[in-house]
């Protein structure tokens, strides 16, 4: 293609209105016959920032409101490398200019109640908004009773979290810079499901990595871990082993529910956790408190599993309890449930949830067929300078089910050569992941905000 | 019998994604990593949209079928049928390719002009921008991303099954490799 061609090649391809979609528009019956429908979108994470921009791309006759209380949104991917002082915060964070740029009508307002029958949505402050079709994707909140002791305000002053990314992750990067050679950091991991199922174990790592390049080789950390067993257990194992010790004598301890890491209450003055078995006194507490579906989503009857998360229909994510309410993002369940393949609660998840909902939504507003959606996730776990590793799954939709792919599923390796005779993963693989994992975040930031 | 026929037809196309034109849907699943159009923002993650169709084919054929070493590739195309394997290269080779921008000072490109030996050229071309059938388009491409790339045509530990490009990396010096990745990095054209 010479350079007037590709100029006009150019020139032809941002008068489609830049559509990654472009199947869609190049219908002119469909486009001529589309309706200017209104879409709320709930929430402007990982799951609502990508629906409203993917909604946008798809069709731009669609009117796309997008209702955030926040003005500037901090990944929680890679904040662990925050805490640990490996990453300025700075790196995760972005605005909601990007999404306004595309023609979302972004408004910053807490939504107080969703009204299904009147398909209204109230916010505190900026009246109500009609919808015909609502997206929601409020992430989670934390079940501070769950934890006798634990409070809100204790989190947010003295025990923080740190599982919702901003000014806690900074207060436990304090807390830990503060923590003497020596010191006890414990992670306190909530019984499943939460959010980021690698998460508390690569925070972990980071912070033994803090540790040692700190001068503080003789600090324990502790994780009291209120399951049985967690994700990418292998390759966390081997890491922790090979970068810092684990076990008893290491500087890193997992204890599992069975042996007395389920902390039922804690004592906020001496910072003491209590566990069935225990009572261990720390440096640096750090509690995640049990998580369910954002309160939002609980207060307009979506949480239709125990009355902690929303169920929805495997082709477009539908609601099961109201029609025309779409709920995304770690708020909701799906997945392969009944063989333990549910959907992680991960940024990329909810990033390709929001697609199938924007996919399936474009169709529909305009006549056509909905697409056969297709969910997938990888989440990159970072452990040391140059070690990482990651999981990636893979879930289609057959006879109205959704189906784990195994083959397009799985953990970066753990051995290579046979069963037999199994060898070592070469250093440098692990290296590679580490980089990707920075490339991986910031194309996914990009492709929810930008 | 007719419409036994038509109704097979039907299912034929519904059982594979990217018989129903649904590779937009596919392609998508891809953008999180390596950018809307398959134009990344993450220097260590490829851009992948305008490289050539049979390059963007074999690599991914390749992976699937364990004839090459990929990090997190290998897993997500196991996933794939050939079918949408070759609607998903047909896609992005049809996107422009966008080069990143990743400016160098004269001396670095001067380091880099030396580094990339006319051996590089022959393929590659002097700007990486104009290869040979079957050779990805390298100008503009992420310097971290080809630094690695290189690391893994250099080290035995890959199956990397391109037996030229694989003697052209290992032939290098060690301290030309970062040199000719951001010297093809830095090339706009
Ligand atoms: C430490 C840590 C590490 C992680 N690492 C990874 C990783 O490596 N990879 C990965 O894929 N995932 C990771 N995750 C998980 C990821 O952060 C979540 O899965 C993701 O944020 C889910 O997106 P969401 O849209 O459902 O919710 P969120 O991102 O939490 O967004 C919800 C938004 O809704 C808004 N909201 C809620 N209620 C209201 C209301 N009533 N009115 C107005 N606004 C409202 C909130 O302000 C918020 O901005 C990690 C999480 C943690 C804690
Ligand atoms: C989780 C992130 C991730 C996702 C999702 C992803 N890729 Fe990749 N891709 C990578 C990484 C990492 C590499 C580098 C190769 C490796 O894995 O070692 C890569 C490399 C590639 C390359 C080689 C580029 C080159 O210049 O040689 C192609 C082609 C590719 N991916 C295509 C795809 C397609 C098509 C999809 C969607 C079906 C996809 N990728 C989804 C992470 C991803
Ligand atoms: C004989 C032709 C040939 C020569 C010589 C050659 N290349 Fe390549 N190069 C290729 C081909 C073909 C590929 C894709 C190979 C494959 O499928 O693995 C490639 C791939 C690459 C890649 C990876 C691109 C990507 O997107 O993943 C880089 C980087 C690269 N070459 C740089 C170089 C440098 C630097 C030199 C000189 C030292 C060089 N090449 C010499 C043919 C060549």
């Amino acid at each position: 293609m010479n350079a007037i061609d590709r100029r006009r090649f150019l020139k032809a391809l941002s008068s489609l209105g830049a559509a990654a979609g472009a199947s869609l528009l190049t219908l002119p019956e469909a486009r001529a016959a589309a309706p200017k429908a209104r879409v709320v979108v709930v929430g402007g994470g990982f799951g609502g920032a990508t629906a409203a921009k993917y909604l946008r791309l798809l069709d731009p006759g669609i009117d796309v409101t997008l209702i955030e209380r926040g003005t500037l949104y901090t990944s929680c991917p890679l904040s662990n490398e925050v805490v640990s002082g490996e990453r300025h915060i700075k790196t995760l964070q972005t605005g909601y200019r990007g999404l306004a740029a595309r023609g979302v009508k972004v408004v910053h307002a807490e939504v107080t109640a969703i009204d299904p029958a009147g398909k209204t949505v109230a916010t505190a402050e900026d009246g109500s908004f009609p919808y015909d079709a609502l997206i929601v994707s409020p992430g989670v909140d934390f079940d501070y009773a769950a934890v006798e002791g634990l409070t809100q305000e204790l989190s947010e002053t003295a025990i923080p979290h740190a599982w919702k990314a901003g000014p806690q992750t900074l207060l436990l990067k304090k807390q830990l810079e503060a923590m003497p050679d020596g010191g006890r950091f414990v992670i306190a991991v909530p019984k499943g499901p939460f959010r980021c199922p690698p998460g508390p174990y690569e925070r972990a790592a980071q912070v033994a990595m803090h540790c040692m390049h700190h001068g503080k080789k003789k600090a324990k950390i502790l994780i009291l871990d209120a399951n049985e067993s967690f994700s990418k257990k292998p390759l966390f194992e081997e890491a922790w082993k090979a970068l810092y010790g684990y076990g008893p004598t290491g500087m890193i301890e997992w204890v599992s529910a069975s042996a007395g890491g389920l902390v039922e209450r804690i004592d906020a003055g001496s910072l003491t956790a209590h566990t069935t078995f225990d009572d261990v006194k720390a440096d640096v507490l750090n509690v995640i408190p049990p998580h369910r579906a954002g309160k939002i989503a609980r207060d307009a009857g979506l949480a239709t599993l125990k009355g902690n998360w929303c169920e929805v229909k495997p082709e477009n994510m539908e609601s099961k309890a109201h029609k025309d309410i779409y709920v995304i993002g770690d708020a909701c369940v799906g997945g392969e449930t009944s063989t333990g393949n549910g959907f992680p609660k991960s940024a990329h998840m909810a990033n390709s949830q929001a697609k199938v909902v924007a996919a399936s939504l474009a169709a529909k507003l305009n006549g056509l067929p909905a697409p056969v959606p297709i969910y997938t996730n990888t989440c990159y776990s970072v452990v040391g300078h140059d070690w990482g590793f990651s999981v990636v799954h893979l879930f289609r939709v057959q006879n109205g089910q959704w189906v784990y792919i195994k083959e397009g599923s799985g953990i970066s390796p753990v051995a290579l050569g046979t069963k037999q005779a199994p060898k070592p993963v070469p250093r440098i693989y692990r290296k590679m992941e580490a980089e990707y994992a920075d490339g991986w975040l910031r194309n996914l930031l990009a492709d929810a905000f930008a | 019998m007719k419409k036994t026929a038509l109704s097979l037809v039907f299912l034929a196309l519904a059982g594979s994604a990217a018989a129903r034109g649904d590779v937009d849907v596919l392609a998508r699943t891809c953008n999180g990593c390596h950018g809307l159009k398959g134009v990344s923002v993450g220097l260590s993650m490829p851009s992948i949209g305008g490289l050539p169709r049979d390059y963007l084919r074999n690599i991914m054929k390749q992976w699937k079928y364990d004839e090459r070493t990929a990090i997190t590739m290998s897993r997500i195309v196991k996933g794939l049928s050939d079918d949408e394997i070759d609607a998903l290269a047909a896609h992005f080779a049809k996107q422009p390719w966008v080069p990143a921008k990743q400016p160098a000072t004269p001396e670095l490109l001067a380091k880099g002009r030396s580094a990339i030996s006319e051996n590089c050229e022959d393929c590659h071309g002097f700007t990486g921008s104009d290869p040979d059938v079957g050779v990805p388009k390298i100008n503009g491409q992420w310097a971290k991303y080809m630094e690695l790339e290189l690391a893994k045509y250099r080290s035995k530990e890959f199956k990397m099954p391109h037996r030229k490009m694989k003697k052209a990396a290992q032939d290098m010096k060690p301290a030309d490799v970062s040199a000719a990745a951001r010297y093809f990095g830095a090339q706009s054209k």
